[in-house]
């Protein structure tokens, strides 16, 4: 029986744990999925969707993912089932909670892997090294399930039946936990720099907070998001989620529009590989423009303004 | 024998049997230390540095007024200590006495006595300057105030005895001038009192004695055991390399120190020798901006760490110890060293801070994963790209676009190759550096290459982050290209490049000549192939580089090429061999500084207060630190150029 870990996201079963669900329904082997947490309503998706019974965890302790619940419910359910292969995404949550999971049960656990390959009771799961240089075919040894986080969009769908699953609720004591969630803060309006399409970064010639209300601004006309350099996180002027650079996040938008940065080494080593550069700055000599496909020598605090105009008019 | 000799006898060995345990528990510990120290040997060195360093006291007198108080009072020690061992001797046997050495005697008596006096003065200057002058780097310390109260009072009772022995016998006058002086006041007739008061203060004296050597090995004041040895056996290499990994030794299963005994037996001399003057601290750059980084508090950790587990040690129960980190020292603590190596040139006695650091690094990344989060992306990189930066190999030459620069496999007739450095590659800022240093090769005519894209990284910035492994997958494959070229001769714009090259390499068979691009200009001058125009008006301040200075002693060069073109450095606050740190080096330049106050704004604050309108740099992270630094201070009147780019301007 392979048990896959279902992930949710705003109130719909991911599509990568429709990947899993289909991957394991083509191998022949019977198909079982746990849902931690959330309503009745993703449970019947699962049930109909593909999966062949679907076990339910519900818990006030569920409601947002921490590594401790999620390792214990699946621990628990593991050791209930006695699945023979677990399946996950290989995502930032089971990245956390699946070696916990494999630490307590003993067994092995191959991560971020891209492909799997099928042969009666065990699986050959293939993960990428050295940046995809190589890849490595990992054989489980020993009892126990087998567990397996695989990346996102790497299996693909596939066509299977419908299904009309049966639904078991377990009911756990869960705890004592050394973690609390604190309330979700409400979600940015502008997308984050890592999944923004663009991205209108500032340095530390913005000289205050205050002043990248000015690329806010452009960034709300264009829907992008708002990024910084290092120097500006330094000095205050944003969160370190926001900084783009060696030290920071590596992003590669189709356009990055960089105000008042000069470009040094570590902030270029975050964003070079951006579709098209666009440079603001006073000084003709800075070494951004060597990177920037197109480029304005001026001052940020005259030329953000007039292409925030610019767009509003192209898009009315 | 007497019932005093008897008595004395009995005091006198339960006293050295006592303090005699306590050393051989001490050696003992030592002993079970496993790690690798440097090499010994060159014993005619040695004992020149000892003659040198210890009796001559150069490395403490470097610091002016605490070294001569130090001078004066080791000095007295020395030679108070024979009359120290005739009292002793004499006490057993009363018709003992030295006095067979004829007038040597008499002048060694006298010579006491002056001593005595200028001791006393010393530890009275000692005392004015721990309790009122306070200096920040020598702290508070129980222990320190004892060992002064202890000094004065064993010079108090030799003098008081020297006083009542000259009222007994005026015969001994003329061999003690300053104890006459006392003797005066000490005046009234009673010469029974005299013998008495004589004897009395030669007893203290020899308990005091006595106490002291059994407080010796409890104190600060071991280092006068251990300072000696340590500065005898120090590392005599003049350019500094970390310690060599050997990962084909099937013996070795443990890289680094996880533990204390992890370390070699030379670093626990280390902390033996340590006198808590705090030189290292007062120099430190991330103590100076408020980093948990102390290097006197980190040896002292150690120290104290290793009395705590002194049962454990001794057992040889390895497995029982705990992990260095469980204990006195934090990650932070690790992590913040620059290795920038000031606290190792200040040290008076010659320890060596940065190898500790560098072995508990090595095994915090080597066997446990432990590090900061973003020097993964600069492992990662080195590994696939061979550069800390995410930049590929094949645009590694892109610099040198259309200067018609030849690689090393196209002309492999050449006086010298250039060793760009990823800095010089990859920064647009540092491109321009390089590109002024091949320019004025080009004057000189001097003929030289690259080896272009087949270049990777030295492997520094991973060996300075602990990561051994990777640093020498990397070097092993440029020495092998360094090989098919049959390169000998190396110039680099990059002090880091510099030291690995020239002082890490010879370790895995690279052996090259390598000059610094500062050495190699003002050869270059000296030779009249450049001739700069001595027409620069503006004020400069030159930074001194930690790679180019301290590890290598480069501190001349770099100012001739100043003066070459007619400027007059003005020096900062720091300089040369007391230098402060730009804050990037020993990988500091890939993480955040998310402690205290940014190294490089201190540096830069120095450098702007001499009012220079431009600050000159022999490196690509200080050019990049100190830029960042001005730019942060808005001083963006201040011009920050590598000293290359100067020369070239007036050539």
């Amino acid at each position: 029986m392979i048990l896959v870990i279902a992930e949710t996201k705003s109130h719909q079963v991911k599509k990568s744990t429709w990947e899993l669900i289909h991957q394991a329904r083509t191998s022949g082997h019977e198909t079982h999925a746990l849902l931690m947490g959330p309503s009745v309503k993703l449970a019947e998706e699962l049930a109909s969707g593909g999966a062949q019974k679907v076990h339910c965890v519900e818990h006030p302790l569920l409601e947002h993912y921490t590594n401790e619940a999620y390792a214990q419910v699946t621990t628990t359910l593991i050791q209930l089932l006695k699945p023979e292969i677990v399946l996950a995404t290989h995502s930032a949550c089971a990245r956390e909670f699946m070696p916990q999971v494999a630490a307590r049960l003993d067994v092995g656990l191959a991560s971020d892997c891209t492909q799997l390959q099928w042969s009666d009771q065990k699986v050959i799961a293939h993960r990428p090294m050295y940046a995809g240089k190589a890849i490595v075919e990992v054989e489980f040894l020993g009892k126990g399930p087998q567990l397996i986080t695989v990346r996102a969009n790497a299996l693909g769908l596939q066509p299977i039946p419908k299904t009309q699953a049966t639904i078991v609720k377990h009911t756990l004591s869960l705890g004592p936990f050394k973690t609390k969630m604190a309330p979700l803060e409400s979600a940015q309006a502008r997308p984050d720099v890592t999944e923004a399409n663009i991205i209108i970064s500032g340095g530390r010639s913005l000289k205050s907070a205050k002043n990248f209300q000015l690329l806010e601004a452009l960034a709300d006309v264009l829907g992008a998001a708002v990024g910084a350099s290092r120097a500006a996180v330094d000095a205050g002027f944003r969160p370190h989620r926001d900084q783009v650079g060696q030290t920071g996040k590596v992003v590669a938008p189709s356009l990055y529009i960089a105000c008042g940065i000069s470009g040094a080494i570590q902030h270029l080593a975050g964003m070079r590989t951006s579709k098209v550069i666009v440079a603001i700055n006073t000084d003709a000599e800075a070494p951004i423009f060597q990177l920037a496909d197109y480029g304005i020598v001026g001052d940020l605090f005259t030329i953000v303004p007039l292409l925030t105009e610019a767009f509003k008019k192209l898009k009315t | 024998m007497t019932w005093e000799g008897f008595l004395f006898l009995i005091l006198a060995s339960s006293s050295l049997g006592y303090s005699g345990y306590r050393f051989q528990t001490l050696f003992h510990v030592l002993k079970n230390h496993r790690g690798k120290t440097h090499p010994l040997g060159n014993w005619a060195e040695r004992v020149q540095t000892a003659f040198l360093d210890i009796l001559g006291q150069r490395a403490v007198l470097r610091k002016k007024i605490p070294g001569i108080i130090h001078t004066t009072i080791f000095w007295g020690f020395l030679i108070i200590s024979i009359g120290t061992l005739e009292q002793f001797i004499s006490t057993l046997n009363p018709h003992w006495s030295l006095e067979f050495l004829g007038t040597f005697y008499w002048i060694l008596m006298g010579l006491q006595d002056c001593l005595t006096y200028l001791v006393l003065l010393a530890v009275l200057a000692a005392c004015y300057r721990r309790f009122i002058l306070r200096p920040e780097g020598l702290g508070q310390s129980q222990d320190a105030n004892r060992v002064l109260l202890l000094t004065g009072s064993l010079m108090l009772s030799i003098a008081l005895m020297h006083g009542c022995e000259l009222q007994r016998d005026p015969a001994w006058a003329k061999w003690m001038p300053l104890s006459r002086g006392l003797s005066y006041l000490l005046e009234n007739g009673n010469p029974e009192l005299y013998a008495f008061g004589s004897h009395f203060f030669k007893w203290i004296h020899m308990l005091l004695v006595l106490g002291f050597a059994m407080y010796i090995p409890h104190s600060k004041h071991l280092h006068i055991v251990a300072a000696g040895p340590n500065t005898f056996l120090k590392n005599l290499k003049k350019t500094k390399a970390m310690r060599t990994i050997s990962f084909e030794d099937p013996e070795v299963s443990q890289y680094g120190a996880s533990k204390l005994t992890d370390l070699s037996w030379k670093d626990a001399l280390d902390y033996y020798a340590c006198t808590e003057c705090g030189r290292c601290q007062d120099v430190c750059p991330a103590y100076q901006t408020q980093k948990p980084l102390s290097p006197k508090k980190l040896i002292l950790d150690l120290k104290h760490a290793m009395q705590d587990q002194k049962e454990t040690i001794l057992a040889k129960n390895y497995e029982a110890l705990p992990s260095i980190i469980d204990l006195r020292v934090t990650e932070d603590v690790i992590w913040a060293c620059t290795s920038c190596r000031a606290c190792e040139i200040a040290c008076p006695v010659f320890i060596e801070h940065t190898d500790k650091i560098f072995d508990i690094r090595r095994n915090l990344v080597m066997m446990e994963s432990r590090f900061p989060p973003e020097v993964q992306t600069v492992f990662k990189n080195m590994e696939n790209q061979g550069t800390p930066w995410a930049f590929s190999p094949e645009t590694r030459s892109d610099w040198a676009e259309g200067l018609s620069i030849k690689t090393v496999a196209e002309n492999p007739e050449i006086d010298v190759l250039l060793w760009v450095g990823c800095a010089g590659a990859y920064d647009e800022r540092n491109k321009k550096v390089v590109r002024a240093f091949a320019s004025l090769l080009k004057k000189a005519q001097v003929k030289f290459a690259i080896l272009g894209n087949e270049e990777r990284c030295t492997g520094d910035p991973a060996r300075r982050m602990g990561n051994e492994y990777l640093y020498q997958t990397l070097a092993r494959s440029n020495i092998e290209v360094l090989q098919r070229y049959q390169v000998k001769k190396i110039v680099t714009s990059c002090p880091h490049c510099l030291n690995t090259l020239k002082n890490e390499y010879p370790d895995l068979g690279g052996h090259y000549e390598v000059f610094h691009h500062a050495q190699y200009l003002a050869m270059l001058i000296a030779q009249g192939k450049i001739k700069p125009s001595k027409n620069y008006e503006e004020s400069i301040t030159f930074h001194d580089s930690c790679y180019l200075g301290r590890w290598n002693g480069i501190y001349q060069e770099p100012r001739e090429i100043l003066r070459s073109v007619g400027a007059n450095p003005v020096e900062m606050k720091s300089h040369h061999q007391e230098s402060l740190c730009c804050g990037a080096g020993g990988g500091r330049m890939w993480m955040e500084e998310h402690l205290g106050k940014r190294i490089n704004l201190a540096r830069t604050e120095q450098a702007l207060e001499t009012g220079a309108s431009t600050i000159a740099t022999s490196c690509p992270f200080c050019l990049t630190m100190l830029s960042d630094g001005v730019q942060s201070k808005m001083a963006t009147q201040t011009k920050v150029l590598d000293i290359a780019e100067l020369l070239n301007e007036k050539s």
